[in-house]
């Protein structure tokens, strides 16, 4: 609808540069920044969402969605007013990256453009509506855990309904299972009569062209294995379907076929009536992935469920394919594991084994007698052992609740993980009677009604306090990870850990978006916890009352894992994460790469950042065409200060009476450039000492090519303030440095922002990302919201009253001076404290009323994700 | 002392599968609904000490079920939850009867809050 519109408005203005009022541009730019602001405060609200405090509808979703939207669609326009329509292809861009957001929305996106096979690395996650349970649980071991687990690809629910389509065997089943459900055939003639349709039927040549595709490897036999949806997930279908294994890839078709009409076997006919799903239309994704030719296979529970062992997990193996366990464990070896890290092993049994199961060399399986001196022999290593361990607790923390999992070893030793699914508990087994206790009196509480939660949940470890670089590398798995900070390089250990606490950072922060992401419980802004919490201590975290016991509160934890619901995995967050996917994620980095264009933006973060890197540009480009805006007054400040700043009043902003084109600055009546102009005059900003360069700095600057990195301001001869009495938009630039500043001081505190943006400079990009790292650190400690990119330097404040917007004009001031010729001095990293330090120190007395204090938790990291 | 006896009704199945063990870990007994007639021949035999229900639904409303609610047993005590947008409309047209209001989406902890002062009411503290 939007592309008609733009169309409609391009017609308008006849594709001719039409002349827009001066003020107009600079009223649509202020609009267009607080829109940006709003957008994404919107999808920083969605990602906090994800995180599982909120209690949230589907109506939310909707209305979220919509209110971005129009957001969106009041950008374009915005831009396209600045930049005399030279964007309205944006219009289109917004109907094509809002249409499948939508389509979500409505729910049919999931099969109505769904291939019909797709390889597991690039399958979509959180779609087991497309995949099935099982095929979506090992696209998340794959691609958020990185476990190994066997290459493969899906033939999805949508195959299904093509075969069932082409063969015409929809009514044949209804009626079938009419008459089952009715009682007028038997079950045995009604599943054998559709499963003989499906067997008969013949797979349709768009799917079988597509699984030739995906067998075109290396590799000779496939194991072909059911993915239906729910399977794997509440309900249990475990060992209803069929599995084919080892089957040349000649011979998918007919497995697939095979397993398909497993779906209506005897036993899975039954289980879903008595689960009253037998009304649903029911369909079967199928998972084919690369036979491993295991030495050895087997299972683990990460929960024994023998109450003699509580704390530990059961593994059972034995020699060959994994059919020797699955069905009977009696001659299988058994080893019994501490759950907690590192794994003792209690108890094991090694089973005397008669045989094994092995794979035919012409495909299928085959039973074979083992070799006598290895029958009491034990089929894995203990190392072996304490690897399965250490990945199962890592899938357990993963999907929340105790696993039943099939894995592999093959000839090399290497583990695979076949497949994971949820271990059916009893609340006896979990001893519990669901009745517990609001407080756990026997625990005392460490932290309660604190903080704010990043991730929701419950997690119980051993605390492990994490300051540097060195303390990662011996994290412990499963440990409680405790620290000061909320550092992007904390990522790397955040998988490991059972649970965070943390004494700074914000739900919109970068902690608390990888925190989300590997489904770690996180209570942050717990300002002494690392006093509080003491390393080894063992602690249970219950975001639930934002509570911190000491000690495992076992009541907790029982009654978690028979909770049936995990709300990560349940649709609602499901769908808000395959919509914060297309919205929240960023493709388009770089502005001046070539591939900077409204038809490369993906998500609805990308056109954000389109809109506002053009809307900005747009802007650049006034100083170098002020001789277009004829009727425009350009004044000249008369100042000591080297900086040669022209002023284009816009009303109201320079001394009524003045006469002549120099004004001096009790001459200027805005509000923010006088406030900003104290901290730029201020003795310590302007020192005329010559900086020392270094050598490499030296060269650096000489050799630069500046326009090509720079982006269009060299034409821009001078500094530029364009102002009315109570706003400001300044360009600035100072040696190599591009400064643009954007501010109001209103009487109404939500009227008021300042928005700074610092690009360029002479020297390598290491130096001038360090001094970003100057800037932003600085920037943060007066708590403004920092988003750094490179050597880009973004900084906003927002809603403040205007006593506490003059103050910080007075400080960005004064930063500008300080920054003038910063990168060139940064050597080292040690040196960006030290900068740091003697900014606040030197300009302590400019800012009195701004509170300084706060760190990182100010740096937003919008859900960049993944 | 008893549990106290808690009915949520909304037709947003998320909302029930949320509440609900969040609800029972405070050590309440939940019933949970997203048919608000199912809801309605509740009522009409267990007795709640307090409902928490949505405003817009299908067939019969939260306003409905409030109305009979309060009729059947003037002691039990409501919350409404609504979303944002409804909030404002939703305070005017019946302050009367009910005991708080949260709109949506909210954090577990506000409803938690919520229920305890309904519970202290109700306990006479």
């Amino acid at each position: 609808m939007w592309s008609r519109i733009g169309k409609l408005i391009k017609k308008l203005f006849s594709g001719k540069r039409s002349k827009v009022a001066f003020q107009q541009v600079f009223e649509q730019f202020q609009t267009l920044l607080q829109n940006h602001q709003d957008a994404m405060e919107l999808i920083a609200d969605l990602g906090e969402k994800s995180g599982g405090d909120y209690i949230f509808d589907r109506k939310y979703l909707v209305d979220s969605v919509s209110e971005l939207q129009e957001l969106l669609l009041r950008m374009v326009k915005g831009l396209n007013l600045i930049s005399s329509e030279r964007y309205y292809e944006l219009y289109s861009t917004l109907d094509r990256v809002f249409f499948p957001i939508e389509m979500e929305l409505r729910g049919r996106l999931a099969l109505s453009n769904a291939p019909y096979v797709i390889s597991l690395t690039e399958m979509p996650l959180d779609t087991p509506e497309l995949t099935g349970g099982k095929a979506n649980a090992l696209g998340e071991i794959i691609h958020k855990l990185g476990i190994p687990a066997p290459s493969g690809f899906v033939i999805t629910n949508r195959a299904y309904n093509r075969f069932v389509e082409y063969n015409d065997l929809e009514e044949r089943i209804h009626s079938w299972l009419e008459l089952w459900m009715s009682g007028k055939e038997t079950l045995e003639k009604s599943s054998g009569q559709i499963r003989y349709g499906i067997l008969a039927g013949i797979v349709p040549q768009d799917i079988s062209r597509q699984i030739r595709d995906n067998t075109k490897t290396d590799n000779e036999f496939w194991a072909i294995r059911s993915s239906a949806y729910g399977e794997d997930g509440d309900l249990s279908f475990a060992g209803l379907h069929e599995s084919v294994l080892n089957a040349p890839a000649s011979q998918i078709p007919d497995a697939y076929k095979q397993v398909l009409a497993s779906l209506y076997s005897t036993e899975a006919l039954t289980y879903r009536r008595q689960m009253g799903m037998i009304g649903e239309e029911a369909a079967m994704a199928v998972l084919c992935q690369e036979m491993i030719d295991s030495r050895a296979s087997g299972v683990i529970q990460t929960l024994s469920l023998e109450s003699s062992q509580p704390n530990c997990l059961a593994i059972y193996a034995a020699f060959g394919l994994g059919r020797t366990v699955v069905e009977g464990r009696d001659s299988s070896d058994r080893y019994i594991v501490e759950r907690a890290y590192p794994h003792k092993i209690v108890f094991k049994r090694i089973a005397k084994k008669e045989s094994f199961v092995r794979a035919a060399s012409r495909g299928g399986e085959e039973e074979a007698i083992l070799p006598e001196d290895i029958r009491s022999k034990s089929s894995i290593s203990e190392g072996i052992v304490n690897s399965l361990a250490k990945w199962a607790m890592a899938l357990e923390r993963y999907f929340k609740r105790p696993q039943e999992i099939e894995w592999a070893i093959d000839s090399a030793d290497q583990i695979w993980i076949l497949q994971c699914r949820r271990l059916a508990i009893s609340p006896e087994q979990a001893e519990t009677d669901g009745n517990i206790p609001d407080r756990f009196s026997s625990h005392p509480i460490l932290i309660e009604n604190r903080g704010v939660v990043a991730h929701a949940g419950v997690g119980s470890g051993r605390v492990y306090i994490v300051n540097n670089h060195a303390d990662m590398a011996v994290f412990p798995e499963g440990s409680v990870l405790v620290t000061k900070y909320t550092a992007p390089w904390l990522a790397q250990i955040v998988p490991r850990a059972t649970a965070i606490v943390a004494e700074k950072g914000s739900v919109a922060g970068h902690l608390a978006t990888i925190a989300r992401e590997f489904r770690v419980p996180a209570l942050l802004g717990i300002d002494n916890a690392t006093e509080i919490l003491q390393n080894g201590m063992e602690i249970t975290l219950d975001t639930h009352h934002r509570t911190v016991y000491s000690g495992k509160v076992d009541e907790l934890i029982n009654f978690e894992r028979v909770q049936s619901m995990v709300f990560e995995e349940s649709p609602e967050f499901r769908l808000l994460r395959r919509l914060l996917k297309r919205i929240a994620s960023l493709h388009l980095i770089d502005p001046y790469a070539s591939d900077f264009t409204p038809d490369n933006c993906v998500s609805v973060h990308d056109m954000i950042r389109f809109i506002h890197e053009k809307s900005v540009q747009e802007l650049m480009e006034i100083p170098g065409s002020l001789a277009r805006f004829k009727e425009a007054k350009v004044w000249q400040l008369e100042s000591d200060v080297p900086l040669d700043l022209r002023i284009l009043d816009l009303g109201g902003g320079i001394d009524p009476e003045l006469c002549g084109n120099k004004v001096e600055i009790e001459q200027v009546r805005s509000l923010p450039l006088r406030a900003l102009w104290e901290g730029v005059s201020h003795p310590d900003s302007w020192s005329t000492r010559p900086v020392e360069i270094d050598f490499k700095g030296l060269m650096s600057s000489l050799t630069r090519n500046w326009d090509a990195a720079g982006g269009g301001v060299a034409n821009a001869g001078f500094n530029l303030a364009v102002v009315n009495g109570l706003y400001m938009n300044l360009h600035l630039r100072l040696g190599y440095h591009f400064n643009l500043i954007d501010a109001t001081m209103h009487e109404q505190a939500q009227r008021n922002h300042i928005y700074f943006r610092f690009v360029g400079g002479v020297t390598d990009l290491t130096r001038r990302s360090r001094r970003a790292q100057v800037l932003s650190q600085i920037l943060s400690n007066y708590h403004f919201n920092v988003l750094i990119k490179g050597d880009l330097v973004i900084a906003r404040l927002v809603d403040l009253p205007k006593e506490e917007i003059e103050s910080h004009l007075k400080v960005i001031g004064a930063l500008i001076g300080f920054s003038r010729q910063l990168d060139i001095q940064l050597r080292s990293d040690q040196d960006v404290d030290q900068f740091v330090e003697q900014f606040l120190n030197r300009y302590g007395s400019l800012t009195k009323s701004v509170p300084a204090g706060g760190e990182d938790e100010q740096v937003k990291d919008y859900g960049l994700g993944r | 002392m008893n549990k106290l006896k808690i009915m949520v009704l909304d037709d947003e199945p998320i909302v029930c599968k949320r509440l609900k063990p969040a609800l029972e870990k405070q050590g309440y007994e939940v019933d949970t609904f997203t048919q608000s007639s199912d809801a309605m021949e509740q009522i009409k035999n267990v007795e709640y000490d307090v409902i928490i229900t949505d405003l817009k639904m299908k067939g019969i409303d939260g306003m409905q079920l409030l109305t009979e609610a309060k009729q059947r047993s003037p002691k039990t005590e409501v919350i409404v939850i609504t979303g944002f947008a409804t909030m404002e409309t939703a305070k005017e047209s019946f302050h009367k009867g009910v005991f708080d209001f949260i709109a949506k989406p909210f954090k577990l902890s506000e409803i938690q809050e919520v229920v305890s002062r309904a519970e202290a009411k109700i306990r006479g503290e």
